[in-house]
C-alpha cells in the first residue's frame, strides 16, 4: 500500500530564504508522525505544500497515493487539516461554521455536525458566535472542522496550541484513539518535543528546511544523552578511583563528576560499590537523562547551555 | 445541487449574518433620497430658501423637477455610487477571506476552488442586482412622494433600460476589484483600486477619451457628461466586457495557481 504521505526532494525557497530544502519523507498509513521544528523551520510550508496551497520549486508530494498539484483536485475528501492558527467566520456560530464546512464537503451527513460538537466538547458554545470564543475553544473548533468528515488522514499544524493542560490530554487521547483504533494517519507539527514524544510513533526533526533526523520512540531514547552524576566529599580522590577502574570521567565546576561510560550507566551500583570499597562513598549518585527539549536544541544546534 | 450552488448558499449565509447588506442598502438609498431632495428644491427654489432647506446664497443648477431629470440623476448615481458600492461588496466577499484568515479553509476541499470563486461572483452579482432594484423602487416611491408631474409615455421604460444597462456595465467592472482583493489579501487594496479608477475615469473623461477607459463608460452611458457623450461605439462596451473577463479569469487563476500563504 502507498504511504499516506510521500515527499521526494520537496524544496521551496522565498528569494534567499530557504523554507524547505530537499525534504523526502514517508508517513505510513495509520501512524502518528510528528514533525518537529523551531518556529520558521519549514513545518507550515511543508503542510501547505502537502495541501496544494503552495507550489514546490522542486520535488513532489503524494498524499494518499495522489500526486499533489497546486490548485488541482487532490484527495481532499479523505483529508482533514488545520493550518497554523485556527480561524472561523466570526459572525457565524460554532454550529454554522461547521455547517459551512459540511456543505463544502458533499456527502457528509447533517448529523456529523452535532456529533463533532459533542466529541470536541463544544456543546456549550454551539450557538455562540465564533468571534467570541476563547483561544482554546477556537482551537477546538479548528480541530472539529478537520475531523468533521471522519478523514483517513489528518494534517494538523500545532494542534495543541492554546489548549489548557486538560485539553491537551484530551486531544492527545483523541488522536491516539483515531490512529490506533480507527487507522487514521495523523501528521502533526509541533515545536514541543515533550508533547509529541507522548503520542508520536515516529518523529521527524526539521531545521532550516532540512530533515535532520527521523526516529521512533526507542531511537529517541537511544539518542538522548545520559550521564552518571556523582558527588563525593573528595572529588579529586574519587576521580582517581574511577579512572583507575577504567571509567572516563569529567569534573564540572562545583565538584560534580560526570561519567558517560555505558557500563557505568547500566550498572551504577557497581560504581557505588567501587567507591565505597575505596573509602570514597558518594554523597550523591544519580543517572540523569537529557531532557527532551535539551536533546532537541542540541540536535538543531540551538542549545545555549551546551550539553546536559 | 452543483458545487457552485452549494458554495453560493454558503456565501449567502455569510452575507446574511453580516451587517453588510444593511450597510450597502443604507448607503445606496442616499441616492434616491438626495435626488428627491433636489427635486423638491428645483420645484420651488424660493420656498426651499424660506424653509431654510438651502442657503440664500445657493446657486441652483439648471434642471427641472420632472421624472426624466430625476431618473437621469438616478442612472448617474448608479454609475458612480454603484461603482463604489459594488466594489465594496466584492472587496468584502473576496477580501474578507484573507482579512479573516479563513481562505486556507477553502483551498483543500472536495468543492473545487473555481466553484467557490464563481459562487462569490454569483452572490456579488445577485447582491448588486437586488440592491439596484430596491433603490430603483425606492426612487420611484420618492419621486411619487415629492409629487413630480406625470411623465410622458415611455419615460419609465427608457429610464429602466438605461439604469439596467448602467448597472450591468458597472457590475462588469467588479471582477478586477475581486482580483485585487484576492491578490492584495484584504479589503483596503481593492477599495483603493476602485477609488483610483473612479478618479482616473473623471480625468480621462475630462480629456475626451472616456469612451476608451472602461471605468468611465458606465457614467458616460448614464449621461453624466451630457446626452452627446452617452452614445458610444461598440468598442467602449467591448472594452468593459473584456475588462470584466480579464478580472474573472485573473481571479480564478489567482485562487488556483498562486501560493496561498495567508
Amino acid at each position: 500500500m502507498d504511504p499516506a504521505i510521500q515527499t521526494d526532494h520537496l524544496t521551496k525557497h522565498y528569494g534567499d530564504v530557504i523554507a524547505v530544502d530537499d525534504l523526502s519523507l514517508r508517513v505510513h498509513r495509520g501512524e502518528i508522525y510528528a514533525f518537529l521544528g523551531l518556529n520558521g523551520a519549514g513545518k507550515t510550508t511543508t503542510i501547505r505544500m502537502l495541501l496544494g496551497m503552495i507550489k514546490p520549486m522542486r520535488g513532489e508530494a503524494r498524499v494518499l497515493g495522489k500526486r499533489i498539484l497546486p490548485g488541482e483536485q487532490g484527495p481532499w475528501g479523505a483529508v482533514g487539516y488545520l493550518v497554523e492558527r485556527p480561524y472561523a467566520y466570526p459572525e457565524l456560530t460554532v454550529r454554522e461554521n461547521l455547517e459551512v464546512v459540511r456543505r463544502l464537503r458533499p456527502g457528509v451527513e447533517p448529523q456529523a455536525v452535532a456529533r463533532i460538537i459533542e466529541r470536541l466538547g463544544l456543546g456549550e458554545y454551539a450557538d455562540r458566535r465564533a468571534g467570541t470564543l476563547s483561544q482554546g475553544n477556537a482551537q477546538r473548533l479548528g480541530l472539529a472542522k478537520a475531523l468533521l468528515h471522519d478523514p483517513a488522514l489528518l494534517l494538523l499544524d500545532e494542534p495543541a496550541n492554546g489548549l489548557d493542560p486538560a485539553g491537551i490530554v484530551e486531544i492527545r487521547r483523541l488522536l491516539t484513539g483515531l490512529a490506533h483504533e480507527q487507522g487514521v494517519t495523523v501528521f502533526l507539527s509541533s515545536h514541543i518535543l515533550g508533547e509529541v514524544s507522548r503520542i508520536a510513533d515516529r518523529i521527524g526533526i526539521i531545521h532550516r528546511g532540512r530533515l535532520l533526523r527521523e526516529l521512533d520512540a526507542a531511537g529517541l531514547e537511544r539518542e538522548r544523552h545520559r550521564r552518571l552524576a556523582i558527588r563525593a566529599r573528595d572529588p579529586g580522590a574519587t576521580l582517581v578511583v574511577l579512572a583507575g577502574a577504567g571509567y572516563p570521567t569529567e569534573l564540572h565546576p562545583g565538584g560534580l563528576i560526570e561519567v558517560r561510560d555505558p557500563a557505568a550507566l547500566t550498572r551504577p551500583d557497581d560504581v557505588a560499590t567501587l567507591l565505597v570499597n575505596a573509602g570514597h562513598a558518594p554523597t550523591m549518585l544519580h543517572v540523569e537523562e537529557e531532557a527532551l527539549e535539551q536533546y532537541f536544541l542540541r540536535l538543531v544546534g540551538a542549545d545555549p547551555e551546551g550539553d546536559a | 445541487m452543483s458545487a457552485v450552488g452549494r458554495a453560493a448558499g454558503i456565501e449567502l449565509l455569510k452575507a446574511r449574518r453580516s451587517r453588510m447588506p444593511m450597510f450597502t442598502l443604507l448607503a445606496f438609498s442616499l441616492a434616491p433620497l438626495a435626488g428627491g431632495f433636489f427635486m423638491v428644491i428645483l420645484k420651488d427654489p424660493e420656498l426651499a430658501r424660506r424653509l431654510g432647506m438651502i442657503s440664500a446664497k445657493a446657486q441652483i443648477v439648471a434642471g427641472s423637477a420632472d421624472w426624466p431629470t430625476y431618473l437621469g440623476v438616478m442612472g448617474q448615481a448608479t454609475a458612480m455610487g454603484g461603482m463604489i458600492l459594488f466594489s465594496f461588496i466584492a472587496s468584502w466577499v473576496f477580501g474578507r477571506e484573507y482579512a479573516d484568515h479563513t481562505v486556507k479553509d477553502l483551498l483543500a476541499l472536495p468543492t473545487p476552488r473555481r466553484a467557490i470563486v464563481l459562487a462569490k461572483f454569483v452572490v456579488v452579482t445577485g447582491w448588486a442586482v437586488a440592491l439596484t432594484t430596491l433603490i430603483y423602487l425606492l426612487a420611484l416611491g420618492v419621486g411619487a412622494a415629492v409629487g413630480l408631474p406625470s411623465a410622458p409615455a415611455g419615460t419609465f421604460g427608457q429610464a429602466t433600460a438605461t439604469l439596467a444597462v448602467t448597472a450591468a456595465l458597472t457590475l462588469l467592472l467588479v471582477p478586477p476589484v475581486a482580483f485585487v482583493a484576492s491578490s492584495g489579501h484584504g479589503y483596503l487594496p481593492p477599495m483603493g483600486f476602485a477609488i483610483l479608477m473612479l478618479i482616473l475615469a473623471q480625468i480621462v473623461a475630462a480629456t475626451g477619451w472616456g469612451e476608451y477607459f472602461p471605468w468611465a463608460v458606465p457614467a458616460l452611458y448614464a449621461g453624466m457628461a451630457g446626452p452627446a457623450y452617452a452614445h458610444m461605439g461598440l468598442v467602449s462596451y467591448a472594452l468593459v466586457i473584456l475588462t470584466g473577463l480579464a478580472g474573472l479569469v485573473g481571479t480564478l487563476l489567482w485562487w488556483k495557481r498562486a501560493d496561498q500563504m495567508q
